[in-house]
């Protein structure tokens, strides 16, 4: 569904990726893998349209075979920290996309007020980000960019930010509500843990300049991912990134 | 109570200068047409009060209503600066040059150029209040965090949108700590545009009492300027208070 062709990142004395191709299909989660600073963060970024403009860049991405102006109202970003505006309430927060995307202000908090429980913040709808745990923001971060409705959805290392705990938790749950609506997400992490449970594929990137070494699927349905369905994976997965880095 | 307790260092060193100063007035028997005791000061003040309160009922009119001008100018001029860098970059130096040129130059021109009517001292008031407000202003802006601004970009907000939406928020706590830098020159301002040549105001008063030789009625003009600074300062922070209950959980965050 949506293609993403040639894409090369520069700084003026560096490559950052390199002729980079990238597919990624409806209803599928994607995890882009690879080591702190292999440009992973760049192509996320490019495709949500905010990379930083000193930068410069050759490619081409395509919705369903047309090309896409980017940012594109069907593409939705969630940055690695929450990014929820202290002024703002939770439902505010969470409304701000669809208020952007030309909603009006009224209609877009009452879809929100809707969605909130299935995120168990029903009772934090007027709380301000300052008064709710870290997994409670992210979960307002991930229905902020959930609610948009969009096509595709980019995750930059959206556990990042978060305790062990929660965020075992918080993968099972984005899980669950992802699965409600099909759309094409492409995750990035550097946690092959988090990768094996939550991706229908992997690809594995290698840094200077940022290229994509494998493309792996998982096959296991995720109720049948235990550690040692995951052991085998997980071991070629290591070996690649360790290679890289080495 | 926590209020009173903890200007309660000030008051005590502000009751030590005064009677330190009333006690060396009394012993060296010093003449009041050279150091008036502050006892004297507040006996002229009071009965001056009906010609002192006229004058700086005048002086309170003209720093608000410049000072008004000041904040709605600076917010312009922010703006306009904001989104264009070719102009941020060609007029930033030039605001900075202007603050070098000495008030006490300008004062008198600004009387030779428009007069002795309400339009100097206007000029002047907004000349010296504006620049702390533009600069806070756009440290403001510039402290929006990256993330934050690609958030509403991926959503596709326009420039305006981001404005309005996150860098206007967050320059609030700036804005507001630029007003109080400002506020306290607002007041000071007009009273040297009055100097510089008025009918009316506090900067006249000063004038004339001290071509009279009074200084008790000098300091009696200071001290309620030093007031009509207190009284902006905490209008400004009533404001602050009132407006934004929201906002300051960005700041204590």
């Amino acid at each position: 569904m949506l293609e993403l062709r040639g894409l090369t990142i520069r700084t003026d004395c560096n490559t950052l990726v390199d002729d980079l191709p990238l597919d990624l299909a409806e209803g599928e989660l994607t995890c882009l893998i690879g080591p702190s600073g292999c440009g992973k963060s760049s192509v996320v970024k490019w495709l949500a349209g905010v990379l930083a403009p000193e930068l410069r860049v050759r490619g081409r991405a395509a919705l369903d075979g047309r090309t896409a102006t980017l940012p594109h109202r069907d593409i939705a970003y969630q940055p690695q920290q929450d990014t929820l505006f202290p002024w703002l309430t939770i439902t505010e927060n969470v409304g701000l996309g669809l208020e952007i995307r030309g909603l009006g202000r009224h209609a877009a908090r009452d879809r929100v007020r809707g969605l909130l429980p299935s995120f168990g913040l029903q009772r934090h709808a007027d709380a301000f980000p300052d008064q709710l745990s870290g997994g409670m923001r992210q979960r307002a971060a991930f229905l902020r960019a959930i609610v948009q409705e969009t096509r595709v959805l980019l995750l930059d290392e959206p556990f990042s930010a978060l305790d062990a705990v929660t965020r075992l938790a918080m993968q099972a749950w984005l899980i669950d509500r992802l699965a409600e609506r099909p759309r094409a997400v492409l995750m990035v992490t550097h946690d092959l843990y988090e990768a094996t449970r939550m991706a229908d594929r992997v690809l594995v990137m290698a840094g200077g300049p940022g290229r994509i070494v494998a493309d792996i699927p998982i096959t296991t349905p995720r109720a049948d991912r235990s550690e040692a369905a995951l052991a085998e994976i997980r071991s070629t997965l290591r070996s690649m990134l360790l290679k890289d880095t080495s | 109570m926590a209020n009173i307790r903890s200007s309660y260092p000030a008051l005590v060193l502000a009751c030590v200068f005064l009677g330190g100063w009333e006690g060396y007035v009394a012993i060296t028997d010093a003449s009041a047409l050279v150091l008036p005791a502050p006892s004297d000061v507040l006996n002229g003040l009071w009965i001056e009060r009906a010609a002192i309160g006229r004058h700086a009922l005048a002086t309170l009119a003209v720093a608000c209503l410049g000072f008004g001008l000041s904040v709605v100018f600076a917010f312009a001029v922010s703006i306009a600066l904001h989104f264009s860098g070719w102009l941020r970059r060609g007029l930033m130096p030039l605001l900075v040059a202007s603050q070098t040129v000495p008030i006490v130059a300008l004062a008198p021109l600004m009387v030779l150029w428009f007069g002795f009517g309400l339009l100097p001292k206007l000029l002047l008031v907004i000349l010296v209040t504006f620049f702390p407000m533009l600069v806070s202003l756009m440290a403001g802006y510039a402290s929006l965090p990256r993330p934050f601004r690609d958030q509403l970009v991926s959503m596709g907000a326009t420039g305006w949108a981001v404005y309005r939406r996150a860098a206007l928020p967050s320059a609030r706590a700036h804005f507001f700590a630029g007003l109080r830098i400002s506020a306290t020159y607002a007041i000071v301002a007009t009273i040297f545009a009055e100097y510089a040549g008025a009918r009316q105001g506090l900067g006249i008063y000063i004038l004339s009492a001290k071509n009279n030789f009074r200084a008790d009625l000098v300091l009696s003009a200071v001290l309620v300027s030093a007031g009509l600074t207190l009284a902006l300062l905490a209008a400004i922070r009533g404001a602050e208070r009132a407006t934004g209950r929201r906002y300051q959980r960005a700041s204590d965050a």
